[in-house]
């Protein structure tokens, strides 16, 4: 009897066991690191005594007063900005040109998916050979141009590094947005646009009133799977330039994991990466409020 | 839509020229691997005029190109990357088939039962999407540490897995979504169990899509970077996270990086086209149909 009870249970309507793997891994591996990052958070590892000792709100009143911290969310939030804008404009002016059957289409769209498997590590070595001041390709291209002082490296340079990682950053994933808007604007339907065209409408016109809003929901999600991981950066900048030169390109990841590997500081590592998901995780949920996506 | 034939044909050139300056770095980098170290540090660098090399493939791989075809002979030194891609390949696969097996039963849920809170779990999964890798890659350090998961398979396997989770559960749910819920019913009423509804039924139904969720996990622990850069120190690498061991105190040896780079770029650009047709539905966590 009870096993035939148990046999039920397990093949019932009861969606539990259907759930209970998914749920153990979730709480494992994202409730207890937070639980514990929060923890760490009042506390600091001490070399000295080789263990972590309570030190209160310490940790907090040091991020508060951290103008490493500002600086890097200051980068976070530029760095964050300026990929999703030209992500979105230079996508959507591509999936413009590409949305057309005309002999080869297929085959350039087949191409641009080839940045998207690239590690981002290996792109941002790419990037790094690239920009070489000697012998990269993007360098001599600029300085022959007479846009490059030769003198100043573009990722050892303190006004330019930010913009040498975005490089990296747009080629690789502006054709993750072509890719998106390309699928919605096949799905359109064509009605709206044949009484635009009758109507004499110009095809900025058409682009704007129908096309945009059409494209609406499209959007507002590749912006929210962007922009997430825009603002998680850490391949590029840590393989690129490490924070460098100054700290012109720390990001907010960046600034936690080394202050967590690099500068043995624990509890302030934790702080820093906590912070780094509340501001995620609002945005994210504000977005997701304001722009109506559902899954 | 259509115009004429010259804004046709200017539309054509535009979209090649577009494309081939993206896919202008990939070549670069492609012929990095083919030159040997002078023909890397040439001022103005070379594009198309140099004499390609098999040297580095060689070197990072033991594959070489000799009168008798190719020869693959394990070698060693510092890089010597076999061991790596293996390592590489084992984790991805490992974590792909944990992920999608969870998410599966998972989303199989999450589609056809009617639940309360079903909504805020949909959402509680989502946002674990959400969370930056470093805020879980330093406490799981500590506890990997402790529990002697270090540089081994099983730790690496189970993070990616989790990293996966999110997008796998979501995606499935999306791909069961499509399938009438009348196939159950009727089954239901035949007497079948849910659990062999969902086995005869349910996935065979979902193939594609199952195909398309694992290509996806695999390609994002494959080029997955900070997880691997923390939880792993000698004995085992992942292949972005060796790319920086190329730097030297010499200098960086950029042919035998590049050769690796673009090695590890074949095997998941092959897969991705393999499921082309549920890629957008894969990058958007299964939000957008194609």
């Amino acid at each position: 009897m009870r096993v035939a009870q148990a046999r039920n249970f397990v093949v019932s309507d009861h969606p539990l066991p259907w759930l209970l793997p998914l749920v153990a891994i979730l709480l494992v591996f994202t409730v207890y690191p937070l639980i514990y990052n929060i923890w760490l958070s009042f506390h600091e590892f001490v070399p000295r005594r080789r263990a972590l000792e309570f030190v209160g709100t310490e940790n907090w009143v040091q991020l508060w007063n951290d103008t490493r911290f500002w600086q890097s969310l200051v980068i976070t939030f530029t760095y964050f900005a300026i990929a999703l804008v030209f992500e979105l404009v230079l996508g959507m002016a591509i999936a413009l040109l590409l949305d057309s059957d005309g002999f080869g289409f297929g085959f350039l769209r087949g191409v641009l998916t080839m940045t998207l498997v690239i590690p981002p590590a290996i792109v941002g070595m790419m990037y790094l050979l690239m920009e070489d001041p000697q012998f990269g390709v993007i360098s001599y291209l600029l300085q022959s141009i007479g846009l490059l002082n030769p003198n100043n490296p573009i990722l050892a340079t303190a006004s330019t590094a930010l913009a040498g990682v975005l490089v990296a950053e747009i080629w690789q994933w502006t054709p993750f947005m072509v890719l998106i808007f390309l699928a919605g604007l096949r799905a359109l339907p064509p009605e709206p646009y044949e009484a635009a065209m009758i109507d004499g409408a110009s095809s900025f016109q058409i682009f704007r009133r129908i096309t945009l809003p059409m494209m609406s929901k499209v959007i507002a999600i590749a912006v929210l799977v962007r922009g997430i991981d825009l603002f998680r950066v850490f391949d590029y900048v840590f393989v690129m330039t490490s924070g460098g030169p100054g700290a012109s390109t720390y990001s907010l990841s960046l600034y936690a994991w080394q202050q967590t590997f690099s500068f043995v500081k624990w509890g302030y590592g934790a702080t820093l990466s906590l912070v780094t998901l509340v501001i995620i995780l609002v945005i994210a949920n504000l977005f997701i409020r304001i722009a109506k996506v559902r899954w | 839509m259509n115009g004429s034939f010259s804004t046709r044909m200017l539309r054509t050139i535009a979209a090649w020229v577009v494309v081939a300056v993206f896919f202008f770095p990939i070549y670069y980098w492609t012929s990095v691997a083919f030159k040997h170290g002078n023909d890397i540090f040439n001022r103005p660098p070379k594009l198309f005029a140099f004499t390609p090399t098999f040297d580095n493939f060689q070197k990072v791989f033991g594959i070489s190109l000799g009168s008798g075809g190719i020869t693959v002979t394990p070698g060693g030194g510092n890089f010597y990357m076999a061991p790596r891609v293996w390592d590489s390949i084992v984790i991805a696969t490992l974590s792909t088939v944990l992920a999608v097996a969870i998410a599966t039963l998972a989303a199989y849920a999450l589609s056809r039962m009617n639940f309360r809170g079903r909504h805020s779990f949909v959402g509680w999964v989502l946002s674990t999407r959400m969370m930056p890798p470093v805020a879980v890659a330093v406490p799981m350090f500590f506890i990997y540490k402790n529990f002697g998961l270090i540089d081994t398979y099983t730790g690496m396997v189970l993070i990616h897995a989790l990293m996966n989770l999110p997008l796998a559960v979501l995606l499935m749910k999306s791909f069961f979504d499509d399938i009438p819920s009348e196939i159950d019913e009727s089954a239901i009423v035949d007497g079948a169990s849910r659990f062999m509804i969902f086995r005869r039924i349910v996935l065979p139904m979902a193939k594609g899509g199952i195909a398309a969720t694992a290509v996806l996990c695999f390609i994002f622990s494959w080029t997955e970077f900070l997880f691997a850069l923390t939880l792993t120190t000698t004995s085992l690498k992942t292949v972005p996270v060796v790319s920086s061991t190329f730097v030297t105190s010499i200098g960086t040896a950029w042919g035998n990086m590049a050769a690796l780079g673009a090695a590890s770029i074949i095997p998941a650009f092959i897969f991705i086209l393999l499921v082309q047709k549920h890629l957008v539905r894969g990058l958007t966590m299964g939000s957008l149909k194609q």
